[in-house]
């Protein structure tokens, strides 16, 4: 378990708030649309800080009028994963933006095994940092496998 | 998981949590903002009584389809009374089958009916998204469950219109791709009829053995609506309507043109009502427009360029055919 | 509104050679700096000065003096301008009108050929706009309150070095402000002391911890000491939340030199992220962004010092014109106000610097202070900073206000929590995403603001006592530089 006030990774717009439900997931999926973003699904088994590509979940969903389209592929994923990480991204495409708008998780694993920071001491002082996942010390095809 | 502890270490744990957010949540999603108890009330919170209106107005004949839909709206208007009084449990299945001739009106009526089931609440965007085969059905293996699903996602919240649906089922190939879209179309009419409504459109014969080959589908059908011809009054007045909209007119004489031509069209095969009767007059616009641009030096008026004449009818390749045909 | 050109004695410009060239003193006017007649051009940069001209002189010569001062004029007539194409040279005041009630003060336009300021260098446009002007005697006050600088000119800057979309990604946070907090106390603590409050506050949810202004290299706290221990509290709290982190190392010094190398030392120990002060200079600034540039490195502007030229309505420069230069000449993060917090800004004058920062086209709006149209050209977009007596019970205000693209400050909101920095960190990181997610599902947070925060604070501890602590905090003074068109009052509540 991690040690932070929220004992899990807090990446993405709502990790300090309790788990939203499906309800609250599709507001926040309408607000997007809604504002013209168009929505994606990843999931990892390696949620290091630095870890910016996520398997993709299907492509990015454009032209969605409801939230409904998401939501069923968000419960899809889950299914397929349920001891992932899996994020809601919305993408806003316009000039001077066309980048990422909205990202929250929803869905983690059981147990949430954090990170480890490992120091390599350097000259004058000076340390190296490196953050370790503990999720990746198994083989990448028997993570996120429940144990215990 | 739920609610978070804000356990910060080697302080007490903070204070325990009071409240359940996932209840104002969920208040927060349905929230209608007052239950309605009568009839009207319910048609003046929807404004649906509006749309039917329109419907009534702005459409020429189909009489049955109107009174079916008349129909639905009231057994919709009654189940949401039931709703608010706890009486209903689970939302009405809706998903219906427009048969009929081409240029009856099917894909007409179903837009109207999209924004129908949006003011009455039964889908939340009211919006139309209109395929065919080649959107839901892929080319290979593990092409058509993604075209399907994509198709279906976008429809969600709205109506999904699939016209000539029977060629989805294609018998005489037991490999053909169709079969996977069926069974996709038919989880999602049954396990997420919240999300959308799905309308199958056709030829009747055609549709009625579509049907009698898929039970699983027919079974989820809730209404068929079976659009008649229309009669050549109707199409007259549909023309007369179409004409208004662009800003033309009859020229005297020229309306009993038309007529004649229309019963000299019906005859005549691939004849597709609505439609037809659009298709001809686009072409007597045209033939309108070379008769004037012939007239180079002259000024206009706007009763002469509104005007489609008796001879911009009398010009179609309808009336030479009846004639080699003799009277039949 | 335009005053009258023929009214004033000597307005006209002297056409005829011979007279013009005449060795004497003659009026601006007649020197040429004020043309009525005269329509900018798409490559000029215009000026909006207030000026108060000293009684008895006349307005239109004040803004012709104002026009001839900042370009090429000197206070008599010189035969050498005739070896120059000097009509081209002379900065053209073109319009003047009184200030809507500002008695005895001006409005004066002043437009500047394209020919006039070094490509890429605030330096020399500024020694130019801002450089003897201000101090001229006729004038009694004079304040640039606007620019608009042309397309052309804007192309010769690169910018900021990151940009907001570009800091997001790096960061991967997306959809919300950015929090942050700046050490306390200001001055005295340790390294280790100092390393200390970086971790809880970032352990505890918060994206950005910062050094203050007049942290550089002081005999209680080394730099690299500062550097070393800061870098290891990131990184540890990095490991525990999974998320990127920063703190903005402060790499203000005496020289350029000493600068280099302590962000050379920050960018060694892996920071995101360096810092430094207006008070460095435009010259040290742009050298400073194109290192940033040359090395991923997110730069932070405070500016410190702004105050002393900013804050009075009738002297000075507004500071909306100090966030376009710094715009151009290239920071990340500019301290912009808060409009609720401690100091200085009055709400609409205060989204006029923000919108500054972040559009991509700045549209003409009098209420924000903002008096011309200014295409950036897809130069990148500064992120914003809120910083300065501000508190969780306030997320609702600032959210409406600024919206997501803005780094909110908490630093006394923090670190004065009455649990700890990481209870002050949680209570402001959970009324941000309780703020942001009610936003988002339709709930007008303007009106329901502190009902929102009230709940958050149901499942929140560390939330209900920052509330109970701070709640009734408001600084509630009469803002000193608004707009002349709509005046307001400082956001209450």
């Amino acid at each position: 378990m991690m040690t932070n006030p929220v004992s899990k990774i807090t990446q993405g717009q709502f990790s300090f708030l309790p788990e939203l439900t499906d309800a609250e997931i599709a507001l926040q999926i309408e607000y997007g649309l809604s504002r013209g973003y168009a929505w994606s699904i990843e999931y990892t088994d390696d949620p290091h800080p630095r870890n910016t590509f996520w398997e993709m979940f299907g492509m990015p969903m454009f032209d969605l009028k409801d939230a409904a389209g998401v939501l069923t592929e968000v419960r899809n994923c889950r299914k397929g994963f349920p001891q992932h990480y899996i994020r809601l991204i919305a993408f806003d495409g316009t000039r001077g933006v066309e980048s990422i708008a909205m990202s929250f998780i929803v869905n983690r694993p059981a147990s949430e095994p954090g990170f480890g920071l490992i120091r390599q001491e350097a000259a004058g002082r000076t340390i190296r940092y490196t953050v370790h996942g503990y999720a990746t010390d198994r083989p990448e095809g028997e993570r996120g496998i429940e144990t215990s | 998981m739920g609610s978070p502890l804000y356990s910060i270490p080697g302080t007490a744990p903070a204070t325990t949590p009071v409240a359940e957010p996932t209840a104002d949540a969920a208040a927060a999603q349905a929230s209608p903002s007052t239950e309605a108890r009568t009839v009207s009330e319910v048609l003046a919170q929807s404004q649906a009584g509006a749309v039917m209106d329109e419907l009534d107005r702005d459409l020429v004949g189909l009489t049955p389809i109107k009174a079916r839909i008349r129909d639905i709206a009231a057994l919709l208007v009654i189940d949401k009374l039931r709703m608010n009084l706890g009486l209903q449990a689970q939302a009405p299945s809706l998903h219906m089958s427009f048969t009929g001739n081409p240029g009856t009106g099917k894909t007409t009526v179903a837009l109207r009916m999209a924004e129908i089931l949006f003011r009455l609440g039964y889908v939340r965007k009211g919006h139309l998204v209109a395929v065919t085969r080649d959107d839901l059905v892929g080319q290979y293996i593990g092409h058509t469950a993604p075209k399907t699903r994509e198709v279906l996602k976008r429809a969600m919240g709205g109506v999904l219109f699939i016209d000539e649906a029977y060629y989805l089922y294609r018998p005489e190939n037991e490999r053909d791709y169709g079969q996977e879209a069926i069974e996709i179309l038919l989880q999602v009419m049954e396990n997420q009829r919240d999300d959308l409504v799905v309308i199958l459109a056709g030829y009747k014969d055609r549709m009625d053995t579509f049907f009698r080959s898929n039970p699983g589908m027919s079974s989820r059908i809730a209404h068929h609506l079976d659009f008649p011809d229309y009669a050549p009054g109707e199409l007259l007045r549909i023309a007369d309507k179409l004409l208004e909209q662009h800003n033309y007119r009859f020229a005297p004489g020229a309306r009993a043109t038309f007529e004649e031509y229309l019963t000299a069209r019906i005859r005549q095969p691939n004849f597709a009502n609505a439609r037809s009767v659009r298709n001809a007059l686009d072409r007597a616009r045209l033939r309108q427009a070379s008769r004037l641009f012939a007239d180079q030096d002259r000024r206009f008026t706007a009763e002469e360029l509104t005007a489609i004449a008796a001879c911009d009818i009398r010009a179609s390749r309808v009336f030479q055919a009846a004639a080699t045909q003799g009277p039949s | 509104m335009a005053i009258a050109t023929g009214a004033s004695n000597g307005a006209t410009a002297i056409t005829d050679a011979k007279r013009r060239y005449q060795a004497g003193v003659l009026k601006y006017g007649q020197m040429g700096y004020w043309e009525p007649d005269y329509v900018p051009k798409d490559t000029d940069t215009v000026c909006l000065f207030r000026i108060t001209p000293q009684e008895g002189v006349d307005p239109v010569e004040a803004a012709a003096a104002v026009a001839g001062e900042s370009s090429t004029a000197t206070w008599t007539v010189v035969w050498t301008d005739r070896l120059t194409a000097c009509d081209s040279y002379r900065a053209k005041a073109f319009r003047l009108e009184p200030v809507p009630n500002g008695p005895g003060q001006f409005f004066a336009w002043v437009a500047y050929d394209i020919i006039l300021f070094e490509e890429g260098s605030i330096a020399n446009m500024t020694a130019s706009l801002i450089g003897n002007v201000f101090s001229f005697k006729p004038l009694k006050a004079a304040r640039l309150e606007d620019i608009r600088i042309p397309a052309a000119y804007v192309k010769t800057f690169k910018g900021p070095p990151t940009g907001l979309i570009v800091e997001r990604e790096r960061l991967d946070k997306f959809g919300r402000p950015l929090l942050g907090a700046t050490t306390k106390p200001k001055l005295g603590l340790s390294g280790r002391n100092y390393g200390r409050v970086i971790y809880e506050g970032l352990k505890g949810g918060l994206d950005f911890m910062k050094d203050d202004e007049n942290i550089n290299s002081q005999p209680f706290m080394h730099w690299r000491d500062r550097f070393l221990y800061v870098m290891d509290a990131v990184n540890k709290a990095s490991a525990a939340t999974g998320e990127v982190k920063g703190s903005y190392l402060n790499v203000t010094a005496a020289t350029m030199e000493d600068m280099y190398e302590r962000a050379e030392f920050a960018r060694q120990l892996g920071s995101v992220v360096v810092m430094i002060d207006l008070v460095i200079g435009w010259t040290a600034i742009q050298s400073m962004s194109n290192w940033a540039r040359r090395n991923d490195m997110i730069l932070h502007m405070h500016r410190a010092g702004h105050g002393t030229y900013t804050r009075q309505k009738n002297h000075g420069v507004s500071f909306r014109v100090i966030a376009k230069w710094l715009r151009l000449a290239g920071v990340d993060h500019l301290h912009a106000g808060t409009a609720v917090g401690k100091l200085e800004g009055d709400p609409l004058t205060v989204q006029g610097y923000y919108n500054v920062c972040r559009d991509s086209y700045t549209r003409r709006d009098l209420p924000r202070g903002i008096f011309f149209d200014q295409d950036w050209c897809d130069i990148r977009k500064v992120m914003p900073v809120a910083s300065g007596g501000i508190h969780a019970g306030q997320m609702h205000q600032l959210l409406d206000l600024f919206g997501d693209d803005v780094v909110l400050q908490f630093g006394g909101g923090t670190i004065g929590h009455p649990a700890g920095i990481q209870a002050g960190a949680v209570a402001n990181r959970v009324a941000l995403e309780a703020m942001v997610k009610a936003r988002n599902e339709g709930h007008n947070i303007r009106i329901e603001g502190a009902e929102i925060l009230r709940k958050a604070a149901r499942f929140c501890g560390p939330l209900q006592q920052a509330l109970d602590t701070w709640g009734d905090i408001t600084f509630n003074y009469t803002p000193t530089d608004a707009s002349d068109f709509t005046p307001t009052a400082a956001v209450a509540r």
